[in-house]
């Protein structure tokens, strides 16, 4: 039986898709990159996706998983061919107001989970600028973040427990609502881990609750290099806000006349912040962020009046990727991480890069972790640009490297930082990463080719590497 | 034991332990005990060492000479620090920048890759999360004598596998950590303790720090501004002291650390056997307990395992447990744990018999 009859009879012919316009659907994420997806299925729970691993461990075929599509990094992309598994259809919520957690779906919506969770005075933290379209099972993969991690923490730190499907189709429920779970973390290990460990059917997330009070603020800067310099003083200064958002002009300018938002469009950057908690405190946070905006220059600070003003300015921010389909067909988005006291420097640094290559550059970011997003709106039907905005992309990711900084603050790997992988970490590093993917995903169907680059397993840790596979084979 | 190569033996502070003074000692050290087959025994303050049933070690390794500040970034809110100092320490230097790395409060001699890799926390976890939520970084040496280095030295970080996060609460089986990266957090200068009548009062304000429970009252840890606290105090009716007062933990012949279900927690408290002493964390579902004599926990184990949550022997005197499992049932996906330490340390030689199943 082919590795197609046996996934029709698992999953019911419904829920398998093979004709090559759906299969074409199915075969990009987000990214810039495209795979051949030999099939799509649509498993409805996890003992139909351990159906799919098994027969994809018999048929030696790669699996891989996805969710909304929304990744960036080509990490739901079938490039080595193989299974699409949608867990879209997995999608129920259950709340448990008691332990203020969910056991969730992983084709639930990021949106549609604090929506739910809203009329308990609960919320999910993790908040990505795609939250309307992303679903929780691609959160945790790629650990994701969201302007509302800066004082909560990205995915991983939500995430109390998992019903994974693991090598072998074994369904585990790793963690739960007891804290401190015994033995090692092989929870805390599969969030970020893109798919190339197990599929991850259903979270239990922690749900916090929704703020007593809030202030949202937009500060106008004259230049980039002083709103930068406000969010380094504010985390200074003894606070972490719940948000701290960097817009430089050309993208205050796009959001503006796409939304009318009544954006600031004269300033060089537009800093939103946001304070929450009790309403004492949110005063006397707020008043330290404007007094220190001032002092940098500031030409307006602008407070929310009310929560449609707050929407408002959020919804500038959300909706900036959206707004660059007016400049140019196709946009190239980075997701590097510097220290928060390298800002200044490394945001002129990316200005620089840009201006050298003759790109149109544009910044939207979440500044109080120091995760940039330079963002390269462009026409990709265009060879040279094409060639132009990589080369610039790679210089604007060693300059965050150089000062102190990592590959992906949010977005994850997959393919499109998976080669740069050698640049921030050792041969030995590398090989300990792929002895982890090694142990947990054996026979190696899982997502295979992303994360880690070919030959990152050593032999032994003499340095002798394993001779370098061919581009495209899987092992 | 047979005599120690010469490139060890200088490491040598009393018969049977060295004290590496570098990450490259601590690869010596293992490559030595992996090749010879000895069992290793890593030694912070040793606040911590009363967890799972390992054997009798050949060798102990002593990370007191493992203790230096690599880097302290107070505007970053990071800090890069060698596995062996002392949290007290460390939590007194970043207090002069009104910072915090969030470790267990009243600490003794713990290090801070003892505090790591035994997975404590701080009281303040509720509201600040656990040890794990604030590792960055880390660089360990695996029973092989591979150094490796996880995360990065960020606030936010998904490049690649999370190393670090898999050292919390591994007791070192997949290598000893030799420095680490941890996210700071800010100390506002105001802080104050409030009895409440019980735990239920708590609700009042939105999210304080911590609201434990022992044996005498229920108090709330609140910080901030000096108007939050104000307002904070008020609203939870008064009787506030300045400052905070963090209570001990607990000690008796047999320590334990009851985890279940927050809203399991006032359930377990009223399961303790009287005798019991204990600290309760309201919100995060943690106790912790110390007891003159074992009888009682098989029947509150059984209760807690059937709520989804473990009872764990985190001390106990010598022969004392008499065939009770340190940590109770096995964790699901054993076999992948198992799996996991033979990658990392083939010989199984640091700590072994510390972790659940005997691994």
């Amino acid at each position: 039986m082919s590795y197609l009859e046996a996934l029709r009879g698992a999953l019911g012919e419904a829920n398998v898709l093979e004709e090559p316009v759906e299969l074409h659907l199915f075969s990009k994420d987000a990214s810039l990159l495209r795979g051949q997806a030999n099939v799509v299925v649509f498993p409805q729970d996890a003992d139909q996706v351990s159906e799919v691993v098994k027969i994809a461990e018999a048929h030696k075929v790669p699996i891989v998983a996805r969710g909304a599509g929304t990744g960036l990094t080509a990490g739901a992309s079938p490039t080595e061919g193989g299974i699409v598994v949608v867990t879209t259809a997995i999608d129920s919520i259950e709340i448990d107001l008691e332990n203020r957690s969910a056991w969730v779906g992983a084709g639930v919506i990021n949106l549609d989970l604090s929506a739910a969770a809203a009329p308990h005075g609960l919320h999910f933290a993790p908040d990505p600028s795609s939250q309307s379209a992303c679903t929780i099972g691609g959160n945790v993969a790629n650990n994701s973040g969201g302007p509302h991690c800066l004082a909560e923490g990205s995915t991983t730190s939500h995430v109390l427990g998992l019903e994974v499907v693991l090598a072998g189709g074994e369904i585990v429920r790793l963690g739960g609502n007891a804290p401190d779970p015994i033995g090692l973390d092989l929870k805390g290990l599969i969030v970020g881990s893109e798919g190339t460990l197990g599929i991850v059917t259903k979270a239990l997330v922690r749900l916090l609750p929704l703020d007593p009070d809030v202030r949202t603020m937009l500060l106008a800067f004259p230049t980039v290099e002083s709103a930068a310099t406000t969010v380094s003083q504010v985390i200074s200064a003894g606070m972490v806000p719940a948000a701290l958002e960097l817009m430089d002009q050309r993208m205050v300018q796009a959001v503006e006349n796409w939304l009318q938002a009544g954006l600031p469009v004269d300033a060089a950057a537009v800093l939103l912040a946001e304070v929450v908690g009790e309403t004492e405190g949110v005063e006397a946070e707020a008043e330290i962020i404007a007094d220190l905006g001032r002092a940098n220059g500031a030409t307006s600070v602008e407070v929310a009046r009310d929560e449609t003003h707050r929407a408002t300015l959020w919804k500038g921010r959300k909706s900036a990727f959206g707004a660059i389909a007016q400049l140019a067909p196709d946009y190239y988005l980075h997701d590097a991480v510097v220290p928060r006291t390298r800002l200044v420097e490394t945001m002129s640094a990316v200005y620089e890069i840009a201006d050298r290559y003759d790109l149109t550059m544009l910044n939207v970011f979440h500044a109080g972790d120091g995760n940039l997003h330079p963002l390269v709106a462009f026409d990709a039907s265009d060879p040279e640009t094409n060639r132009k905005v990589h080369e610039a992309g790679d210089e604007i990711v060693a300059i965050c490297l150089k000062n102190g900084g990592a590959l992906s603050g949010e977005h994850g790997i997959g393919i499109e930082k998976r080669d740069m992988m050698r640049t921030t970490f050792t041969e030995l590093d590398l090989d300990a990463q792929a002895r982890l993917k090694e142990a947990v995903d054996p026979s190696g169907v899982f997502n295979p080719s992303k994360v880690l680059p070919a030959g990152s397993r050593c032999f032994d840790f003499g340095g002798v590497r394993r001779k370098e596979l061919p581009e495209g084979v899987w092992v | 034991m047979k005599s120690l190569p010469s490139d060890l033996a200088r490491l040598a502070t009393e018969p049977d332990t060295l004290a590496p003074e570098s990450a490259e000692d601590v690869s010596s050290i293992l490559r030595h005990a992996s090749k010879e087959g000895l069992r290793v025994q890593v030694r912070g303050g040793g606040t911590r060492s009363g967890f799972g049933a390992p054997p009798t070690p050949d060798l102990v390794m002593s990370m007191e000479n493992l203790t230096a500040v690599e880097a302290y970034e107070p505007d970053d809110l990071t800090l890069v620090v060698q596995a062996g100092a002392r949290v007290d320490d460390v939590e007194s230097t970043l207090i002069e920048h009104n910072q915090t790395a969030v470790l267990p409060e009243r600490p003794g001699d713990s290090t801070v890759g003892g505090v790591i890799a035994s997975g404590a926390s701080s009281f303040k976890r509720g509201r600040l999360f656990g040890t794990r939520e604030r590792l960055l970084e880390a660089t360990v040496v695996t029973g092989d004598g591979r150094v490796v280095r996880g995360g990065g030295r960020v606030v936010k970080n998904v490049t690649g596998y999370d190393l670090p996060r898999l050292m919390v609460g591994a007791f070192g089986s997949l290598g000893v950590i030799v420095s680490v990266c941890l996210k700071l957090w800010p100390a506002p200068p105001d802080r104050a303790t409030v009895t409440v009548d019980s735990p239920e009062a708590a609700a009042e304000v939105a999210r304080p720090l911590a609201v434990l429970q022992d044996n005498e009252s229920t108090r709330v840890y609140v910080w901030g501004t000096a108007a939050e606290i104000e307002a904070q105090t008020a609203k939870l009716g008064g009787g506030a002291e300045a400052g905070h007062h963090w209570p001990a933990g607990p000690v008796d012949r047999f320590g334990w650390s009851l985890r279940v279900p927050p809203a399991n927690l006032t359930g377990a408290i009223e399961r303790l056997p009287t005798e019991w002493r204990y600290v309760a964390l309201h919100g995060v579902g943690e106790i912790r307990a110390a007891s003159p004599r074992i009888d009682g926990a098989a029947d509150l184990r059984s209760w807690a395992e059937d709520e989804g949550g473990r009872l764990v022997v985190t001390d106990s005197p010598e022969g004392g447990l008499d065939g009770f499992d340190p940590w109770g049932r096995p964790p699901p996906g054993i076999e992948f744990q198992k799996r996991l330490i033979a990658e990392f340390d083939p010989a199984r030689v640091i700590n072994p018999g510390r972790l659940p199943g005997g691994l």
